[in-house]
């Protein structure tokens, strides 16, 4: 069932299936990518792409490594942050419905940045503005939640409230601006890609590579989450540290992601619930549910460029026409 | 003596479960506590364990002060196993006992070959090893119980307390529990219990707790401890408490 890899003093677990299932995701993904690369106006033949990738020099050039390159790769990273941040957020809470974009974070980020563009804020402060805006809102739900030793329930009832408050002043502040700079938050409240590329990517690149020894802990430390806090003390953690840990790696993934691209909605929900469903485990898998993430914003910014050409859908729109129905799925289902 | 408590005081919010106690638990034994529901025999099981914080007085664990050493060094030493664990859906047993190598990881060195043998040797111990790869959700009641104890000798400590481990079970299931725990006692643990049943505790025990009201009534070895007098006072019920036919053991009867 599991597998013991080691380097030096460095060892871990991981499941066989965990493993199959990530190597197959990791094929599609490549798929998906020549795909991203070739389809559109004009297309441009697999062979050309894997040319011009390589340097030799093709007219599609521009095409493929300035106008499509940059946006798929920034895709993944887009979709690699939001499935790992929806990952720990659910492992945590213990709830599949427990996501960034539900619990107030997206929220969060989506009044500070609307305050910033209707305000007439320069557009370097935008993205600093949405970081500040969905930490500001996590810790708010932090401090609601955790009252009481951040029970799981708790947790995400204040969320969903805090996300409903937040998004009911989003309103107000949208509605009260000058049309023109309205129109411009809502564009970006919906998430989109278009016009986003290396820098972008390189923000989110360094997040995830910073991260990366608290991401291996968090391997490790999910391992107790979801015991009951007496077993967990028993084994000689401290839960309620590990939570609000775990919990924050969560939170600054999503609002690093969501301030670079906006709110593209619902795959930090439903990346780690298909990610888990397909490697068959307890809690989402990170790697699976980082290259879940990854695959589904590849192929829903491909559609949304695609669809209706030469008008373009945001990917966040894409994303919410999936994502509403799988919710819908996820609270008819027998067990929650 | 493996446990102290002195002058140990503990209680949940406004409430104080009991103040003032003092109980010792002898090394290498098996200690039972018993009493009727709501004495404080649970309680001072968390507060023994340090699940539960001491409002005053010290819990003695070989004779340092368990606030003054880190959880993961507890860990190593002291293994609990709380009344009624969250089972996490979908978890296989072998991954269940494995997660009892808790304290003895790192980080960076999150499982090693020693992990794996103390796994294995756990599982043989209590009997579950042929449902290494069965979802823990779908066992029986009495297989739970005995993978739940399996993670708590992976553990590998010294010392093992169980809140009433034999709860929920039947008859033959208790059985089978309670002679896994004689084992673990003859294999050189020191183990501690709270049971319901008065007759179990006088023939397993090889120490006797009597709680009542937040005090100790009386401690020592069951002959001595099980009278008709202590169970009137203790649980408030006459009786007669004669030989058992089987082991010789005090065995209560009501009148």
């Amino acid at each position: 069932m599991t597998t013991l890899v080691r380097a030096g003093r460095v060892s871990f677990l991981v499941r066989r299936r965990a493993v199959t299932v990530s190597l197959v995701l990791l094929a599609l993904l490549a798929v998906a990518l020549l795909f991203a690369l070739c389809l559109g106006k004009p297309y441009v033949a697999p062979g050309d792409v894997l040319r011009s990738l390589s340097g030799a020099g093709t007219p599609y050039d521009v095409v493929v490594q300035r106008l499509r390159l940059p946006r798929a790769v920034l895709a993944v990273a887009v979709g690699v942050l939001f499935g790992v941040a929806g990952a720990l957020i659910q492992s945590v809470a213990r709830n599949s419905l427990a996501s960034p974009d539900i619990i107030g974070i997206t929220q969060g980020a989506g009044l500070a940045a609307t305050i910033a563009l209707t305000s007439g804020a320069a557009a370097a402060v935008i993205a600093p503005s949405a970081l500040a805006g969905g930490l500001l809102a996590a810790a708010a739900v932090l401090a609601l939640g955790a009252r009481h030793g951040l029970a799981a329930k708790r947790f995400v009832l204040a969320g969903v409230a805090v996300a409903i408050a937040l998004r009911a002043l989003t309103e107000i502040v949208m509605l009260t601006a000058e049309p023109i700079d309205g129109q411009r938050a809502h564009i970006w409240l919906v998430g989109t890609l278009a016009g986003r590329g290396w820098t972008e990517t390189g923000w989110l690149t360094a997040t995830l590579v910073v991260l990366l020894p608290v991401l291996f802990w968090a391997g490790w430390a999910l391992r107790t989450s979801a015991f009951d806090d007496d077993t967990a003390r028993g084994l000689g953690t401290r839960p309620v540290a590990r939570r609000v840990g775990l919990a924050a790696a969560g939170v600054l993934l999503a609002a690093m992601v969501t301030a670079q691209v906006g709110a593209v909605d619902f795959v930090a929900l439903v990346a780690p619930q298909v990610a888990r469903r397909l490697v068959r485990a307890e809690r989402p898998p990170l790697v699976a549910a980082a290259l879940t993430g990854a695959l589904l914003v590849v192929l829903a910014d491909l559609v949304g460029r695609l669809l209706f050409a030469p008008t373009q859908l945001p990917a966040g729109v894409v994303t919410a026409a999936i994502g509403g129905p799988y919710l819908l799925f996820l609270l008819v289902r027998r067990k929650p | 003596m493996k446990l102290t408590a002195q002058d140990l005081a503990a209680g949940y919010q406004d409430r104080a479960v009991f103040t003032g106690l003092d109980v010792e638990l002898p090394d290498g034994a098996f200690t039972v506590i018993v009493g009727p529901n709501a004495c404080g025999k649970s309680t001072l099981l968390r507060a023994l364990a340090r699940l539960l914080p001491a409002r005053s007085g010290t819990v003695l664990l070989d004779g340092t002060d368990l606030t003054t050493l880190p959880t993961r060094e507890v860990a190593r030493r002291l293994g609990v196993l709380p009344q009624s664990p969250l089972v996490p859906e979908g978890v296989t047993v072998e991954d269940l006992v494995g997660r009892g190598r808790q304290p003895h990881q790192r980080w960076w060195q999150q499982w090693s070959a020693e992990d794996t043998a103390a796994v294995r040797e756990a599982m043989g111990q209590a009997g579950v090893a042929e449902l290494a790869d069965r979802p823990v959700d779908q066992l029986s009641g009495g297989q739970r119980q005995r993978v739940w104890i399996a993670m708590a000798l992976a553990q590998r400590t010294g010392t093992l307390l169980l809140d009433e481990p034999t709860t929920f079970l039947d008859l033959a299931h208790q059985v089978e529990v309670l002679n896994l725990l004689s084992r673990m006692r003859d294999g050189g643990r020191t183990v501690v219990a709270v049971l319901h049943d008065l007759n179990q505790a006088a023939r397993y025990a090889d120490h006797l707790v009597a709680m009542r009201d937040g005090t100790v009534v009386a401690a020592g070895p069951p002959r001595e401890v099980v009278t008709a007098d202590l169970v009137r006072d203790v649980f408030g019920l006459d009786c007669v408490v004669v030989p058992c036919p089987v082991s010789d053991a005090p065995l209560v009867l009501h009148t």
